[in-house]
């Protein structure tokens, strides 16, 4: 036994270190000037605040945010609604609704994209918009994980019951829902959405099929630094997984609490 | 109340409209228009002639085929082995374990296909080191290779093969350990035994995840190798995005063989899974 | 007294299922009335059917004189308390009874008064700030229980309320909902598959098997005299047995007073069986005398129960337990049984 526990620390140290050491080189690497020997060498910030001063980083930051606020505030209230009228009073077209919800997984972000793109690439006016494809690509993309969210705390809060408990109170049905059950289960929401909000943020597929250069992500502009300037591209870098890291703690935060939250009920 | 229910529909349409306009039609549309002509709008299998005979698609659809099978199989060994240990040891390690694990599992793509090159690439970090230290492994490593894509893969299958896997292994009892121990089998007989059969549907579950995962995976692909290397998501992206006029035919049949190919995926690993769970497999 | 609830003629399917099958059943105004039995005899569809969250097949509800078949549930002036888990989680006890009154529209301060003076009578005047996931099982109950009454309902609703709670507590819940019940005068169905639990509680009982009202009366009249052979069987621990076999196990003679050979089964009560070791010197003319062996004691605290077997018939006999009269296991005993306690189907 006492062996055993010794090979999984082993194991796990060593799955850590393969995990963790291309994220280490690669920060090492935006620090310093000069790698190439076995130590590095001339330590510097330089390569950040050339980052941190491109404009064009600036707008891709800030395009990044702007693009993902749209598919998810919509995604979120256009499953809510759906799962409501669904549960509530159509139990039996359930299952339709998971199906279409899981099919992005499995089919994902290349052939959706060029799936949407050659529908509306032709034709004029909103909906052939660039950005108007990307949007409605977004909300296809993070479907699943919006879908599987708000179902799970659904099911968690025991729905029925709450519905039950508050039309006796008083309420319509549709009333409560938004008055008793959206407050319940807005931990889960807010949670989904930051799964949303990680998989917009690391999209580059959906974003250069179809927006091509009208918007530009984080993404996109590693990729067109990485051409040119391996030390700006290796700070760039950092500063993508630093948010990405940011979001995911977030996420593992409210996660805890919610599932200490269920445990002492 | 019962005639006002069919009013309730209506919070439906914002959920149909969205689906049905940006996913059902469109894939309907790719599927449809792999069976037209190019060149001159007549329906046609010679789509699926150009797909199957051409040698660039044909490497192309190997090549996917290696890399997602490859990197899926790697992926899943490493990741029972991680996600058993961390069944065994939990504790602190397993917390951060879980945690590291979380955190790069966005990790891929673009920011995936740029560390490796810093790591491995032709300058790479590691080859510079193993051409000092003189381990020719290192020193000899070419990323810009089926076999260097399908290490890099195996980077991005690890975190989600683990995370998908750790809940299943709450399934496995420690009582039904116990009992086995009681019984005189060992640890060893008891994964054997009781321990991976009672696994298989969640591995293979996994499994045929990870390999769409591969199979569709662009990104990395994209920003390490350009056109170098034939693969399916590539060559199905240039049919649409480029400088050349839009092939929607011969696009639309790469992308139905390569659904076709993730559901024949979904198939196999459904049907062993089945078998398993009958527990025919287990004699 | 006139009818407060009436229910005509109620039938409910769930599909092809038959849950319920034409209920007529008429509650009084002030009365805690019970709907007992065994799960799936649809019990809770009635009282879902009564507080409209569930739509009658067909048949009419009325309450108050009015017909309420075609109400909506959160216009019929119907508090309801549920199985468990019915708080709301993000709002605590205040918040949670205070639900209702605000819904209607009533004035801030007037809310908090008729808030705490409930929750003062629900006896949680110190958890009136916790949320739901800090009570326990039987505080949340409680705290349910106020949220319902505090809108003054015409009628409360018990849902098999106190299913999730366990024996002890579930005692001194019960005294303490027929005390508020008492007290507020209100009207209540309370549903329940716990024979013992509608026993203290109800005014009246409507024992309900397989989509029908089995019986109904009062609890003492329901025990003492069920009316039927799943009546005997659900309410006490009725002993039933074909009246052949019955005849078969019997000794000595025949006694006077009932004729056995008409019915098909005969039930009694094990606490009526008198026992003893020696055959009884003479038996009265109206007694039965059966002869057997003890197979098993139970002890249950105040009394013992044996399983007696007579032949191939199991009989079980309560008595109150007493140290110097305990018969032991594989002893030679004789019952006796007075007939005019016995029930014939």
């Amino acid at each position: 036994m006492k062996k055993r526990k010794g090979l999984s620390t082993v194991f796990i140290v060593i799955v850590l270190i393969w995990l963790l050491v291309p994220l280490l080189v690669s920060l090492i690497y935006s620090l310093f000037e000069n790698w190439a020997g076995i130590v590095p060498k001339g330590f510097t910030l330089q390569a950040y605040a050339s980052v941190l001063t491109d404009p064009q980083f600036g707008k891709a930051l800030l395009d990044t945010v702007l693009i993902c606020i749209v598919p998810i505030l919509l995604t979120n209230v256009i499953v809510l609604l759906a799962l409501f009228v669904v549960t509530a009073y159509f139990p039996r077209l359930e299952k339709y609704v998971q199906i279409i919800c899981m099919v992005p997984y499995t089919v994902q972000g290349v052939i959706l994209s060029v799936s949407i793109l050659s529908l509306y690439v032709g034709g004029k006016g909103f909906f052939a918009s660039r950005v108007v494809m990307l949007t409605g690509a977004y909300c296809i993309i993070i479907l699943p994980y919006v879908y599987q969210g708000i179902r799970n705390s659904m099911r968690s809060v025991n729905m029925p019951m709450l519905l039950d408990a508050a039309q006796m109170l008083g309420c319509s049905r549709i009333e409560a829902f938004f008055k008793v059950v959206v407050p319940n289960i807005m931990s889960g929401i807010i949670v989904s959405s930051l799964l949303a909000v990680g998989i917009i943020f690391g999209d580059y597929v959906l974003i250069r099929n179809l927006a091509g250069s009208t918007v530009t992500n984080l993404q996109m502009y590693l990729y067109q630094v990485m051409k040119a300037d391996s030390r700006k591209s290796s700070a760039t870098f950092i500063l993508i997984m630093l948010v990405m890291f940011l979001i995911t703690t977030v996420v593992l935060v409210l996660k805890a609490k919610n599932d200490k939250g269920k445990k002492e009920r | 109340m019962k005639k006002k229910r069919s009013i309730y529909l209506l919070a439906l349409l914002p959920f149909l409209v969205l689906t049905v306009m940006y996913e059902i039609i469109p894939l309907i549309g790719v599927v449809i228009s792999s069976f037209i002509s190019d060149e001159n709008g007549a329906v046609t299998a010679a789509n699926y002639g150009t797909v199957f005979s051409k040698l660039l698609y044909q490497k192309a659809m190997q090549n996917s085929l290696k890399i997602s099978t490859l990197s899926s199989l790697a992926g899943i060994l490493i990741a029972f082995l991680g996600a058993r240990s961390y069944y065994e040891k939990r504790g602190k390690l397993g917390q951060i374990f879980m945690t590291i694990l979380n955190m790069v599992s966005n990790f891929a793509g673009i920011p995936l296909a740029f560390a490796y090159m810093i790591l491995l690439g032709n300058a790479g970090v590691m080859v510079q080191l193993g051409r000092k230290m003189g381990i020719d492994a290192l020193a000899n490593f070419n990323l810009y290779s089926s076999n260097g894509m399908t290490f890099m893969y195996i980077y991005f299958q690890i975190p989600l093969a683990t995370l998908l896997l750790i809940p299943a292994f709450d399934g496995i009892r420690k009582e039904w350990q116990e009992a086995a121990l009681l019984l005189g089998a060992g640890k060893g007989t008891f994964w054997l035994k009781v321990g991976i059969p009672v696994l298989m549907p969640s591995i293979l579950s996994t499994f045929s995840v990870l390999f769409a995962n591969a199979l569709a995976a662009y990104a990395t692909a994209y920003a390490l190798m350009m056109n170098m290397l034939p693969l399916l998501p590539i060559q199905i992206a240039g049919c649409f995005v480029g400088d050349v006029k839009m092939q929607r035919g011969l696009g639309g049949a790469l992308s139905v063989v390569m659904m076709l190919m993730m559901v024949v995926m979904i198939f196999i690993t459904n049907t062993i899974s089945r078998r398993f769970q009958k527990g025919e497999a287990v004699k | 007294m006139a009818e407060y609830i009436r229910f005509e003629h109620i039938c409910k399917n769930f599909g092809e299922k038959k849950v319920l099958k034409d209920i007529d059943l008429g509650i009084e105004k002030g009365e805690l009335v019970t709907l007992l039995g065994p799960s799936g005899c649809g019990k809770s569809t009635l009282l879902r059917i009564l507080s409209g969250l569930e739509d009658a097949t067909s048949g009419k509800v009325y309450l108050d004189g009015k017909d309420i078949t075609n109400v909506a549930p959160q216009n019929r002036d119907i508090g309801m308390v549920f199985q468990h888990y019915s708080l709301f989680p993000n709002m605590n006890v205040r918040q949670n009874v205070a639900f209702g009154l605000k819904k209607k529209g009533i004035a801030k301060d007037e809310i908090r008064e008729a808030v705490d003076r409930m929750i003062d009578i629900v006896g949680l005047s110190e958890n009136a700030d916790q949320y739901p996931s800090q009570l326990s099982g039987g505080q949340q109950q409680r705290a349910a229980l106020a949220r319902a009454l505090v809108t003054k309902p015409k009628v409360l609703l018990l849902d098999e309320p106190l299913s999730a709670i366990d024996a002890l507590l579930r005692h001194s819940l019960q005294v303490e909902i027929r005390r508020i019940q008492k007290e507020l005068n209100i009207t209540a169905v309370f549903v329940t598959h716990d024979q013992e639990e509608a026993m203290v509680m109800s005014d009246r009982i409507n024992l309900m098997h397989d989509g029908k009202i089995e019986q109904s009366a009062r609890p003492i009249d329901l025990y003492t005299n069920p009316q039927s052979k799943f009546a005997a069987t659900f309410i006490g621990h009725y002993n039933v047995l074909a009246t052949e076999k019955f005849v078969s196990i019997m000794t000595g003679q025949r006694p006077v007073g009932k004729d056995l050979s008409r019915s098909q089964t005969i039930a009694f009560r094990p606490e009526i069986i008198g026992i003893s070791k020696s055959a009884p010197a003479n038996v009265p003319a109206d007694v039965y005398l059966l002869k057997g062996k003890v197979s098993m004691s139970l002890p249950h605290g105040n009394f013992l129960r044996y399983n007696i077997s007579c032949g191939q018939t199991q009989i079980d006999v309560d008595t109150l337990f007493n140290r110097d009269k305990l018969y032991e296991d594989g002893a030679e005993v004789y019952l006796q049984i007075p007939a005019e306690s016995c029930i014939l189907f």
